[in-house]
């Protein structure tokens, strides 16, 4: 698994966020692609068209405009071509309320944001291994919010 | 004191009215026939003389008649003749008195009979002996004959009228023996006629009087009652009034004219004349009111507006209740309230209620951009200056650097600042959902959360064994996490940390502090240091928010700590508490209501 390329989608609407973002994964080691959205409505109209290759992991910000990240996940989990994706939620705050809506709404992990650049990219490196193993053991909800 | 007895009091009287009345009547009906009784058997007294007196007569008149005739014929004058007829005449009289007085008896009666033909028959023979003697020449013994004749016949007549007399007597002496038979409870009757009559009156003075003071009392009472309602209705803001369904009379008291605006009594009270002081659009909530009492029995209420005399506003809550009264008349009372003081107030505090919810909503939407819009250019800067490198910095001055650190340092420290601030005002506003929760259970999360500190400052915690109680459980377990570390953070450098907690009941009339308190019986729990300790006067005011007692760079903090460990207990209608003994240690204490 580790030689195939993993497939990461992000929908986040900070320029800064998506640098970051895009920064981590250049440093891990995993092959991957990374794709990126600017928000929610991207997103679905990314996600929805028929030729390109489903992400394994989508990374989604709760707090974007026009359509947030809970209205995507949602949509997304109702979608049957979809719902089998695996979503790491990705937001600057970890709100009880947040962490609780986000699992009863079927999300995988939930990460916050960083603020240092080392740990941003370890958690990343955590879940892409992680993913799969997430896949099989079904989700709980202990270490729901990953933390290193 | 009250109508009832009086009333109980006056049926009583009532009755023992009526059979005295009775009973009076009874033993004068009797008396009186005593009294008859007693005319009666004097009446027979003179009726029997009478007779006797009559029966003398008689004989005397028969005897008047003999001598009559006897001197006649010796005289012959007339004159004797004269009185001869004239005896005759009384004679005769005598009977017709006789059969009047003794015509009620059959023995005396008979007798009577014989006597009349006795004295018939002796009349008869003088007459003879006297047509005799005027014959010539006189047959001598034939008038010897008459003569003797006449003397056995009077000798009958003699006996006859004794018998007769003493017949009398023995009817007189009998009837006497039955009358006074009969009259011989006749005083008894009338002493005891006397006695009951007496007692009648003795008791009913006693009892009107009696009733009378106790009426004089209950006037008294009453007087004093419906002052003090005059002086509280004047105090209250309210008024009674009573209405007589039946008549559709109305009467108020002097308040209601008062509360209207109007000198007491200075109209005629009538629901047409209220309904005018009633606003307008109120009338109608009025009248519906009204129509309610007849229905329900229970008391029905109004809320309206009144415009008064001169013409001011005024809210007024009316209760009227339906009863009927002991005579049976329907009647409906009732108290009018002006409530204007307590609708005015009210709708201030809806008004600062409503203040009070939209700061609430302004508080909640800052702690949003606290938590999410505030952090997140910290959390760039802090990443910015995490992505520098080691080359980057390697190329930048030796103050550069410094500068870098120092941003860094305070970027991390607005950090903490924001997270605690957030912290206080989740603990503020978060939903307060109560629990029964093993404290000792609280009490080891916190333990577990901070681990790491503990065995780097290689603590001892020695916990008495908690209670259970109704608590919000993050929240003390919050509580247990930042009096620990704030006792973890001030120990002495050179010596290791022993943390003791205890618990223990205790009443809240013992402690001033719980004194006003509405729980009773409280859990106190004391979390005791050996560390640094305090001086006493910083004992309240380390609870104040943003309050620190030493410098950011001896040891780092925000001095929200224990501001929140005072709104945790606080949400639990607890008291905290703290002391502090400089070099040695400090103590702080909570209070949770059991």
């Amino acid at each position: 698994m580790q030689n195939e390329v993993v497939h990461v989608l992000l929908a986040d609407d900070d320029e800064d966020d998506r640098l970051f973002f895009r920064d981590a994964f250049k440093e891990i080691r995993i092959k991957t692609v990374v794709e990126i959205v600017n928000d929610g409505v991207e997103l679905m109209d990314y996600i929805l068209k028929p030729d390109i290759e489903l992400p394994h992991v989508l990374f989604l910000d709760l707090n974007m405009p026009r359509k947030t990240g809970m209205e995507c996940l949602i949509e997304i989990k109702k979608i049957e071509q979809l719902k089998n994706i695996a979503i790491a939620i990705y937001s600057t705050s970890a709100s009880e309320e947040d962490i609780e809506d986000t699992f009863v709404k079927g999300a995988n992990v939930y990460i916050k944001k960083p603020s240092d650049f080392a740990t941003l990219r370890k958690l990343l490196e955590e879940v892409i291994k992680m993913n799969w193993q997430y896949h099989t053991s079904g989700l709980n909800r202990d270490n729901f919010l990953l933390s290193l | 004191m009250n109508y009832n007895a009086i009333l109980t009091s006056s049926f009583f009287l009532k009755g023992i009215f009526v059979a005295s009345l009775f009973i009076l009547i009874f033993i004068s009906g009797i008396s009186y026939n005593h009294t008859i009784v007693l005319t009666e058997s004097s009446e027979l007294v003179v009726h029997s003389y009478k007779v006797r007196i009559e029966l003398d007569q008689l004989y005397s008149n028969i005897k008047d008649a003999e001598t009559g005739q006897h001197s006649f014929i010796i005289s012959q004058d007339s004159i004797f003749l004269q009185s001869f007829n004239d005896a005759r005449e009384e004679v005769s009289k005598s009977f017709i008195n006789l059969i009047k007085l003794i015509s009620d008896k059959k023995q005396q009666k008979d007798n009577l009979d014989s006597l009349y033909k006795l004295t018939s028959l002796r009349i008869g023979l003088l007459v003879k002996s006297l047509e005799q003697s005027s014959l010539r020449p006189l047959n001598q013994s034939f008038l010897e004959k008459y003569m003797l004749n006449g003397k056995s016949i009077m000798d009958n007549i003699l006996i006859l009228i004794n018998e007769m007399i003493t017949l009398e007597a023995q009817y007189l002496a009998g009837q006497q023996q039955k009358y006074k038979y009969e009259t011989y409870f006749t005083p008894f009757f009338t002493l005891l006629l006397l006695l009951f009559s007496l007692t009648v009156f003795s008791f009913s003075y006693y009892k009107i009087n009696h009733d009378f003071e106790r009426l004089k009392e209950s006037n008294n009472n009453l007087i004093i009652t419906s002052e003090s309602i005059k002086h509280a209705e004047k105090i209250g803001d309210f008024s009674t009034w009573q209405w007589n369904l039946e008549s559709d009379k109305l009467i108020y008291s002097d308040n209601q004219y008062r509360l209207l605006g109007c000198e007491p009594q200075s109209f005629e009270p009538s629901l047409r004349k209220y309904l005018e002081f009633v606003h307008p659009n109120d009338r109608h909530i009025f009248i519906e009111s009204g129509d309610q009492l007849d229905q329900d029995k229970k008391p029905t209420i109004a809320f309206y507006r009144v415009i008064r005399k001169d013409g001011e506003l005024r809210y007024f809550k009316s209760i009227g209740k339906l009863l009927t009264d002991i005579q049976g008349k329907k009647i409906v009372i009732g108290i009018n309230v002006d409530i204007t003081e307590q609708h005015l107030s009210s709708i201030a505090l809806k008004d600062r209620n409503f203040e009070l919810e939209r700061s609430n909503k302004e508080l909640a939407s800052f702690n949003h951009i606290a938590s999410h819009d505030l952090q997140e250019p910290l959390r760039k800067v802090q990443t910015f200056i995490s992505r520098i490198s080691e080359e980057e910095l390697l190329a930048m001055s030796e103050t550069g650097r410094e500068y870098l650190i120092k941003i860094q340092t305070a970027v991390s420290r607005m950090r903490i600042l924001i997270d605690d601030l957030l912290l206080f005002s989740r603990t503020n506003k978060a939903e307060k959902i109560f629990e029964k929760t093993d404290l000792n259970l609280l009490l080891e999360n916190g333990k577990q959360e901070l681990a790491q500190v503990i065995e780097e400052k290689k603590a001892i915690i020695q916990a008495k064994h908690l209670p259970v109680l109704n608590v919000i459980p993050f929240q003390i377990q919050q509580l247990f996490i930042n009096l620990i570390s704030n006792s973890l953070k001030y120990s002495k450098p050179e010596v290791d940390p022993l943390i003791e907690i205890e618990y223990e009941t205790v009443n809240a009339k013992d402690y001033p502090k719980l004194k006003e308190n509405i729980h009773t019986k409280f859990c106190k729990i004391s979390v005791t240091d050996n560390g640094l300790g305090f001086e006493q006067e910083y004992a309240e005011s380390i609870f104040t928010l943003f309050y620190r007692l030493h410098h950011v760079t001896e040891y780092p903090g925000t001095g929200i700590g224990l501001a929140i460990c005072k709104k945790i207990v606080e949400n639990h209608s607890g008291v905290i508490e703290s002391e502090g003994r400089p070099g040695i240690g400090s103590t702080f204490s909570f209070y949770l209501p059991v």
